[in-house]
Formats: C-alpha cells, structure tokens, sequence
C-alpha cells in the first residue's frame, strides 16, 4: 500500500468491504452463516461501504463489486463451520488492510476513522471464532 | 430528579480514574532524553495504561472462573507482551522505560469487583478506554511505523474487548464505527 494515494487506498478498502458484503449476501442465501450473526455483520460491513463511497465522495475510479463470487467463496458456502474459516480469513486481511491505512494514509482526520472501522473488523473475527466454538483469542 | 449511578457505570467511572491516573502522573516520566516530536512521551503513558490493564485484569482473575477466568487470563498475557513491546519501543527512541507501579499500588485504585458480572463490566471498560487510546494516538503519532504499532496493538485490544463482550453475553461489535465514523 506504501506510495499510494489516499484516494488509492480508500479504494483498495472500499473493494475489501465489497468482498465482505459479497460474502456476508451469500452465506445468509445459503444459510451457511447463523442468520442472527450473519446479519449483523452484513448490517455493519455494508455500513462501511456507505463511509468509504461518502468519503470517496461518490463515484469510486474503479468498480470494486465482484460480480462473480470466487471459487474459494462458493466452496466454502457448503457448510458453516466453513464459510467461517473463510469469513475470518477475509476479515484478517481486512483488519491488516485498515491497520496499515490507518498509518500511512496522508489525510490525517481519516486515521481514526479508518482504525475505528479496523477494530470492528477484529471484532468480527473474534464473532466468527466463536461461531465454530472457539474461544482461543485472535491477535 | 437526583441523577441515578448504576453500578455498571460506577464501576466504569472507576475504571476512568484509574487510567487517568495512570496516565496523568502517577507514573515515574520516561527517562532518558526523547527527541522532540519522536512520539516518546505518548508511547510512555500507553506503556502506563498497559501496566494497569495488566493488574487490573490479575484482580479480576481473582473472581473469575472457568471459561471466563480462561479468557482473562489469555488477556493478561497479551497485555504483559505489549507492555514488553512498548518497553523495547521506548528504549528505541533513546528512552528509558519508566518502572512503573507495583500490583499493591495498582490494586488500590480498583472498584472492589464482587461478582465475574463486576470484572467483565470492568474489563469492557478498560479495554475499550484502552481501544481509544490506542486509536487517538494514530491521528498524534508523527511517524508511519508508530502508528502501524499503535494500530497494530489497537486491533488486539479489538479483540479482547469482543472476547470480553461475548463473555457479558453481548455482540461482539459494538457497532460498526468503535470510536468514530468516517
């Protein structure tokens, strides 16, 4: 991420946040997440979109919604306990995407913001280890 | 109407004036001679909330038990460990890292926890306070590898604080923005 724009990595976040939304939309098709959980992570990834496109200030240079879920996706739509693996591993690469945001990004008044977002996403992760029954810590 | 304390809320005023107290000088200063602007001075009172939440969380293992007492414990250690890291941060930036309190004097400026239902609420506290102080030191901290270490540390204690969450048996995302929307 190091050398990009501030707008390059807004973006970068906001195609991350598009993958989870894309994720979250196909368990809750597939009941491959607990309906309750599911929808709460649903409700707060979308809620990130909306403060990336608002701060992005409309009309992102790239169109970061995949269209077509990945193969490792729709694998791991088969079961919950898999689409939980899965879950957690997007949602590690998302609080490493915002830890890194939150500190090279150039626009001071966004690092908050961005880490405020980074620490909800580690709180995801923690949800989605106790979905498959663990209580181990996630760091 | 007099205004009503609940003893959440007590137990979280508590909680704020133990780490303002950690914080405000109640520590010994860093030693050494910090450059100017290095982030020095900000890294030493995370280093005094660090050892806080450290004997802190050993009295609330004192009321905690089974999976709970587990997860507390699980959290002392991690605490310690970046108590170990922000030490060898400090010394990096040619300070000496202050001593510190003993557990004795720490445990002095606890709310009594009477219950597990007292040291998870506590917890909660701390770890959120801790969170914020974490993340507020991302817009102060004047160089990109301090605040990758501050972001780095904040996203742990994200995570204790859902751990901690859970076990109050609460979601573990508070919301979708933790400290502040974008």
């Amino acid at each position: 991420m190091a050398g990009r724009s501030d707008r390059e990595l807004l973006e970068d976040l906001l195609a991350l946040e598009s993958r989870l939304v894309s994720a979250y939309e196909a368990a809750l098709r597939r009941d491959a997440v607990d309906r309750s959980l599911g929808e709460a992570l649903l409700a707060q990834e979308r809620e990130h979109v909306a403060a990336l496109e608002k701060t992005l200030g409309g009309g992102a240079d790239r169109n970061p919604r995949a269209t077509v879920p990945s193969p490792e996706l729709t694998g791991s739509l088969r079961s919950r306990a898999a689409f939980a693996s899965f879950a957690e591993r997007l949602e590690a690469s998302a609080v490493t995407a915002y830890a890194e945001a939150a500190s090279i990004i150039r626009d001071a008044r966004l690092r908050q913001p961005l880490g405020s977002i980074m620490a909800c996403e580690a709180a995801h992760r923690v949800a989605l280890r106790d979905a498959r029954g663990e209580r181990s810590l996630v760091v | 109407m007099a205004p009503q304390v609940t003893r959440r809320e007590a137990l979280g005023g508590a909680a704020a004036a133990l780490l303002l107290a950690s914080c405000a000088g109640g520590d010994a200063p860093p030693g050494g001679g910090p450059r100017p602007g290095s982030g020095a001075a900000l890294f030493g009172s995370l280093l005094a909330l660090q050892r806080a939440a450290v004997a802190a969380y050993a009295a609330c293992e004192e009321v905690l038990r089974g999976d709970e007492l587990a997860v507390a414990r699980a959290i002392r250690e991690q605490e310690d460990a970046i108590a170990g890291r922000l030490a060898v941060v400090l010394t990096g930036l040619g300070v000496d890292p202050p001593p510190g309190r003993s557990r004795e004097e720490y445990a002095r400026t606890f709310p009594r926890l009477r219950s597990a239902a007292d040291a998870l609420h506590f917890a909660d506290d701390l770890e959120q306070r801790q969170l914020r102080a974490y993340l507020e030191a991302l817009t102060e901290l004047p160089a990109p590898g301090s605040r990758a270490t501050a972001a780095d540390i904040g996203a742990t204690q994200a995570a204790h604080l859902a751990a901690v969450r859970l076990l109050e048996g609460l979601p573990a995302a508070q919301g979708p923005f933790v400290t502040g929307a974008l």
